[in-house]
């Protein structure tokens, strides 16, 4: 079941800004991740799905749906973390969730309770005089406490400390497994690719790629980086049949890719070498976006040419 | 649907108590000072002492009339009494006033012969012919041949012929056997008969000058020659008793009728007031020190009157094509204080006379001016706080993440606003009313009703100016411009009221600048109109029906808007 769906979203605001023609659809108990630098249309996404910004061109549903036209109506099944973190002008933060827990008209708070613990928040504090950290931890609460089907969180980890993202982290790994379908807009690659099923990659307004994180961990290719002792025998080895995605002649180095049942095919070859030493080169979502982006850039610079 | 939500009204009243309380306690401090410092002080002291200038000047110039109107009469009478009595020689000391009122018994005797004689009453031309005889009889009186009579007679010198004289003693007579009746003891004077017939002349003459005034009634006229005639009478015996005081030694020319004139009327100015005096309980002293001043005043006026009338280069200076001299002498004898100061400056000094100090002050300084500018600054901090501010921060996004809609986000906003607004303004009018109470109520320059129009009239300006803030806050998502746009232009509009006050007309002309008054078109608070409301009209009430206007229109744009548009949350 498809429950947030993005047909051709565009939201132009002149200047390159704004964001062009998205696609992308999240399934029920999917995890999506959004990926982009600064101001390249990651929040003005979640900003239409949350119906609060209104499309210049496409659509965006969320269980079916209009986000625009039916505001109000989805928000029973969303739950938001708003990147910006500002609250009302409340005293101290029991008092804020008290009253957000009202205006949600929820009387049972031992969720909210159990999230307080997880992320070991003193929420009795002065809102105004709390660390970034701590306001975040605030607004998390606050966001996740209706335990709503559907989770969508901006930046959600900016400002907390690496223990806590831990903890937090493994909140949202909960989540997941209760079965929500959750969109979360991130800077770091590492922590999308722990949690998320998807990562869509955001470049000035246009998604570039969905990868799927899943096939990105179960490559059926590994790649191994060799140096030679011995400038002869590098040169002898280039001869032979393996894949040499990337050759450094001045370190008499090369990186092979070998499938993952042809590891003993190298090892066999590679025990006649003097080696100076044999590493595997790990893969990830960075990298894999980088080389995305990369190429990307080529095809916009060819285009234009 | 529902468009208040409990707990987001709760959140904005929690946020905003502290500003709202200290701005009704301040404004209310400031109104309880300003209502109860004005009742004690007396500041219409000085307004009432101004007043009482004009009003003793109007006094002044009103008795001043009097006078000279009384003297008019007074001279008149005088002279027609010089006259009847010049012609027939009656002089005090002689015998004619007395053989004429023999006459008059010896028609009497000749009436009644004719009546033994004929058994029945004469008829006209009998009355007539006995009239006649009895005439000659006072003729033959004296005894000697009708070609000598003026040497008896003193008038006749002045060009009288006998048969005007005859004509007179004829009308005398006419007089005594037709409408004479005896005088009571007080009214009695030295010569009864002529005396009266003489107040009659007078009472024809005034009669006859009445009617031919236009407009006057028939019933007027009467009382006006009656009260002639009475005059007359009271002239007569006054002047008949000054020279039987006098005897021998009264100086006939020293006393003319100028000067007689003039003593009787001033004479009968003190008894006038004197009497009012005492009857209104005064001491004798007071009533007296208070006659002896009237009679100044009249005195005075009536020798400037008579200056006038015989000074030959005043009478040049009027332009006797409009009036005639004796009335612009008496017009410029009765000037008053206000009169005589140039006009622009008489206009100013009045205005202050009757400029209303409380209203000013508490009206147009308090309620447009000074009341406002705590509510105003609540309004428009409040007005942004509870939407644009929220948009700005991004604190909105926890509300609009729950399944609250924007209308109801809206309303509830809106309804906080107008429902704080309106309890600091029930505070306030209950503060007022009883500062008004406190000092002394309805007999207070600006009773209960005044007061309490003034608070829903600054109500519903402020309902006004927080429709318009709410507007602001509701259509930008940035703080400094809903401040800008919705707060410039409120504080923008009080500014124009404080320099609007200087053109309007609540000020007194000496202190008003015209020109200032085009501010009061720049500014909405011109429609809360606190002097139509003291003056008890209700073109108030149209005004503030365009207040009640202007804020609904904003608020239904504002909440509308807020529903359309984009919200960077």
């Amino acid at each position: 079941m498809e429950v947030i769906k993005a047909e051709s979203l565009t939201k132009d605001y002149k200047n390159g800004r704004g964001i062009f023609d998205l696609n992308f659809v999240i399934e029920k108990g999917e995890t999506l991740g959004l990926v982009g630098t600064n101001g390249s249309g990651k929040t003005t996404t979640i900003r239409h799905i949350m119906g609060f910004l209104k499309q210049d061109k496409g659509q965006v549903s969320v269980m079916g749906m209009d986000a625009w036209k039916k505001a109000s109506e989805i928000k029973k099944y969303v739950e938001y973390v708003p990147g910006e973190i500002a609250f009302p002008d409340l005293r101290t933060g029991t008092e804020f969730l008290k009253n957000q827990a009202e205006i949600l008209g929820l009387k049972d708070m031992t969720y909210a309770d159990y999230i307080v613990e997880k992320l070991q928040l003193d929420p009795s504090a002065n809102l105004k005089r709390m660390s970034k950290g701590m306001k975040q931890k605030t607004a998390i609460v606050a966001g996740l406490m209706a335990d709503k089907d559907i989770l969508i969180l901006d930046e959600p980890t900016t400002g907390l400390d690496p223990l806590m993202r831990l903890s937090f982290l493994e909140l949202i790994e909960e989540e997941r497994k209760k079965g929500k379908t959750i969109l979360m807009s991130s800077q770091m690659f590492d922590e999308l690719e722990q949690t998320c099923d998807k990562v869509a990659l955001i470049f000035e307004g246009h998604i570039v790629d969905i990868a799927d994180v899943n096939k990105l961990k179960n490559l059926p290719y590994k790649m191994y980086k060799v140096e030679f002792l011995d400038r002869a025998e590098y040169e002898k080895f280039k001869k032979l049949n393996f894949e040499i995605v990337r050759d450094q002649e001045k370190y008499s180095q090369v990186t092979v890719k070998v499938g993952n049942g042809e590891m003993h095919k190298l090892l066999q070859t590679l025990k006649n070498y003097h080696l100076k030493f044999i590493a595997e080169v790990n893969y990830n979502l960075e990298k894999y976006f980088m080389e995305v982006l990369k190429k990307h850039k080529e095809e916009v610079k060819n285009a234009t040419n | 649907m529902q468009l208040i939500n409990k707990a987001l009204f709760k959140q904005s009243a929690k946020a905003n108590w502290m500003r709202w309380t200290v701005v009704t306690v301040a404004t209310c401090v400031m109104l309880a000072i300003v209502i109860i410092v004005l009742g004690n002080l007396g500041i219409n002291d000085i307004r009432d002492s101004l007043k009482n200038v004009f009003t003793e000047a109007n006094q002044d110039s009103q008795l001043k009339e009097e006078s000279i109107d009384a003297y008019d009469s007074y001279f008149t009478i005088m002279e027609n009494y010089d006259g009847l009595y010049g012609m027939l020689g009656i002089d005090f000391n002689g015998t004619v006033g007395s053989k004429i009122e023999n006459t008059c018994t010896q028609f009497d005797a000749y009436y009644q012969d004719f009546v033994t004689q004929n058994g029945r009453e004469p008829n006209e031309t009998e009355r007539q012919t006995l009239i006649d005889n009895a005439v000659q009889s006072f003729i033959d009186s004296f005894g000697v041949s009708e070609d000598l009579i003026e040497a008896f007679l003193p008038g006749m010198a002045n060009g009288m012929t006998l048969d005007e004289l005859k004509t007179i003693l004829a009308g005398i007579i006419d007089y005594y056997d037709t409408e004479y009746v005896e005088p009571d003891e007080e009214e009695q004077t030295e010569y009864p008969i002529i005396d009266n017939y003489f107040a009659k002349q007078i009472y024809n003459e005034a009669y006859a000058q009445e009617i031919a005034e236009e407009g006057a009634t028939e019933e007027y006229a009467l009382s006006r020659a009656e009260s002639a005639q009475i005059m007359a009478i009271d002239i007569v015996k006054q002047y008949q008793g000054d020279v039987a005081n006098a005897g021998s030694t009264y100086d006939y020319e020293a006393n003319n009728y100028l000067t007689i004139a003039t003593t009787y009327v001033n004479n009968t100015m003190y008894q006038n007031v004197y009497d009012i005096f005492i009857e209104e309980g005064q001491t004798e002293n007071d009533a007296r020190i208070s006659a002896v001043a009237v009679k100044v005043i009249s005195n005075s006026a009536i020798t400037t009157y008579q200056m006038l009338l015989t000074d030959e280069d005043f009478a040049l200076t009027v332009d006797t094509t409009v009036t005639t001299i004796p009335e612009a002498a008496r017009a410029e004898a009765c000037e008053s204080i206000t009169d005589q100061i140039p006009e622009q400056v008489a206009a100013a000094l009045t205005e202050l006379g009757d400029m209303d100090i409380y209203g000013l002050i508490i009206g147009s300084i308090f309620y447009r001016i000074a009341g406002l500018l705590l509510p105003m600054v609540f309004v428009i901090m409040t007005a942004n706080s509870l939407l644009a501010g929220q948009v700005d921060s991004g604190s909105m996004a926890y509300v609009l993440s729950t399944p609250t809609k924007r209308r109801t986000v809206s309303v509830t906003q809106m309804t906080y606003l107008l429902f704080s607004l309106f309890v600091m303004y029930a505070i306030l009018t209950v503060v007022s009313l009883l500062s008004v109470w406190v000092v002394g109520g309805n007999a207070f320059a600006i009773n209960y009703g005044e007061i309490a129009l003034f608070n829903l009239g600054a109500f519903l300006t402020m309902f006004a100016f927080a429709g318009f803030c709410f507007m602001c806050s509701a259509i930008f998502n940035r703080s400094k411009h809903s401040l800008s746009i919705g707060g410039g232009l409120t504080i923008f509009m009080l500014v124009c009221t404080i320099l609007g006050l200087f053109g309007s007309n609540v000020v007194p002309s000496a202190m008003r600048i015209d020109a200032m008054n085009f501010f009061n078109y720049l500014s909405i608070i011109t429609f809360f109109d606190t002097v139509s409301i003291l003056d008890g009209g209700l073109s108030f009430l149209w005004k503030f029906g365009v207040l009640l206007a202007i804020g609904i229109v904003c608020i239904i744009i504002g909440i509308f808007r807020f529903d359309k548009k984009d919200l960077p949350l």
